[in-house]
């Protein structure tokens, strides 16, 4: 037998909605956790550190460093540092054929509210 | 001494993993591998008492409820009957499930069906977007990345941390697909050297196509029951002596160091403390070897070696080391049908605990193996230990 299934998906984002929305726009909002200050980003709603359940939102430059970079087949991916957050961050890269280590988080490409960094072309524009 | 928690493997079986292009459907593969492991068992039908089901998604069965569907397929009914999921893990969450309903005293004999149609019945582009929902689907989902692409990261952390190259990945790449040719139920016995695996594509660096695992179509089944209520009581079956289970961040990026498969470690502890045995009473080993690196990042996760890239060097995990592993050929030789890659590791490893594995064997009957599955990126793990019989 063949079928054929088309699902289209409406996800409400519920409490990440505020970094989505500011994801859109291009800018890194990040948690603040109450409890032990930890800056989380992508957020946690709950601490994964102290299990707070309480945070503040903190908006970041979007400025970050790549830690890790792999170059798939039509795309390539990092682990990237964001100035003032505490761990890593797994991004897309919107400039793959960009070399340096450093860039700026951009508003997605396309619909899906995907993390994309672009990448500095120099190596100079240090994060 | 090892801990006596007092269950048998009683009996199991698989299919042919592979991509199954023969017109049989999941529903044929849970049959033939039900039926198997029931004649294995020397039990009947209605010596079942609760089945569990492993399967990853219902996107890949387009059957939801697959349990009651299953169920009634293989013509079990007024039984208890349900499904188990951890991603990866799933074969053996349903098998720890399966003996804590024994241990319980909820069942007698329950019989654990994994399986997953995983390669031939959707395009291997639908699949693998499937797969990238594996992760945190908002937002490493989000940025389109695919597994293979969050494995090689863990990868690079890993060659970074330790002295591992390419070449060490190849070897198990290769290893793993030559054992896989003596297993007559591997979807990929592929006679290959480290220079295929070079001349591979490249699919997300460092993974070439050779370092990945396939998508693969079976199924595996085992029952399990406490020895007395087995013909025979159980004489000559594998015993189950220690689960352990445990998670971690399921996004890699948070992890303090993304090349350590932390909650395996704590995953294997448990399975160790559990059976009351230490890493170096291990004699066999079926690790989660989705890719080529991940083999040598679960082995020293699991303790099985102090300096993994050196004892991998040295041969340890050869079918003539002091850990054979993967000699059915693992993820990369014997294949990948998610629900069912648990299970069937829990065959290959009572089989081999009993002398009586139908593939490559070790050099000494093992006295205790391991067996080892994740899901996500070492998110969610889980480790079961069998002993030899008694």
């Amino acid at each position: 037998m063949r079928l054929s299934i088309a699902l289209d998906y409406t996800l409400p984002e519920g409490g990440m909605a505020p970094y989505f929305d500011a994801l859109r726009a291009g800018v890194a909002l990040a948690s603040r956790c109450k409890g032990c200050g930890r800056i989380s980003f992508p957020p946690r709603l709950v601490c994964a550190e102290c299990g707070a359940e309480a945070h503040d939102w903190a908006r970041l430059s979007g400025r970050a460093r790549v830690v890790l970079r792999t170059d798939a087949l039509a795309a390539a991916f990092a682990l990237a540092r964001f100035e003032g957050a505490d761990g890593t961050t797994t991004v897309a890269l919107g400039n793959p054929e960009a070399r340096g280590e450093t860039g700026q988080l951009m508003a997605p490409n396309g619909p899906r509210p995907g993390l994309w960094l672009r990448l500095n072309e120099r190596e100079t524009d240090h994060a | 001494m090892a801990n006596e928690i007092g269950m048998v493997v009683a009996g199991g079986a698989l299919t042919r993993f592979g991509r199954r292009k023969d017109g049989s459907s999941f529903r044929d593969w849970a049959r033939q591998a039900f039926a198997a492991a029931l004649r294995d068992a020397g039990l009947q039908r209605r010596d079942i008492d609760a089945l569990i089901v492993a399967s990853e998604s219902d996107f890949l069965t387009l059957q939801l409820n697959p349990a009651s569907l299953l169920a009634d397929e293989l013509g079990l009914f007024g039984i208890r009957v349900m499904r188990a999921e951890g991603g990866g893990a799933s074969g053996q969450v349903a098998v720890q499930a399966g003996a804590a309903l024994v241990s319980s005293g909820q069942a007698r004999r329950v019989a654990v069906l994994g399986l997953e149609p995983a390669a031939a019945h959707l395009s291997g582009a639908d699949v693998a977007a499937l797969y990238s929902l594996s992760f945190d689907a908002w937002t490493d989902g989000m940025t389109g990345i695919d597994s293979t692409s969050i494995y090689a990261m863990s990868a690079l952390a890993f060659m970074r941390r330790t002295d591992a190259t390419v070449s060490d990945f190849a070897r198990v790449a290769v290893r793993n697909r030559q054992n896989a040719r003596h297993n007559p139920n591997a979807h990929l016995p592929l006679d290959i050297a480290p220079e295929d695996v070079a001349a591979s594509t490249m699919i997300a660096a460092p993974y070439r196509r050779l370092d990945c695992s396939p998508l693969s179509d079976g199924a595996a089944c085992v029952i399990l029951s406490q020895p007395g209520n087995l013909p025979g009581t159980g004489k000559g079956r594998a015993r189950l002596v220690g689960m352990g289970s445990a998670n971690d961040r399921v996004r890699l990026a948070e992890r303090a160091d993304p090349g350590t498969f932390a909650a395996k470690r704590l995953a294997a502890q448990q399975a160790y403390s559990h059976a009351g045995i230490t890493p170096a009473q291990i004699e066999l080993a079926e690790v989660y070897d989705s890719y080529s690196g991940a083999q040598l990042q679960a082995l020293e996760a699991l303790g099985l070696a102090d300096d993994v890239v050196a004892a991998e060097r040295r041969g340890v995990f050869d079918a003539t080391g002091t850990v054979p592993t993967n000699l059915s050929g693992g993820l990369l030789g014997q294949g990948a049908p998610v629900g069912a890659t648990g299970v069937a590791q829990i065959v290959s490893c009572a089989h081999q605990l009993e002398g009586r594995y139908a593939g490559l064997g070790p050099r000494i009957t093992p006295r205790f193996a391991l067996a080892d599955t994740h899901g996500g990126i070492a998110t969610l793990c889980a480790v079961t230990i069998l002993g030899g019989v008694e």
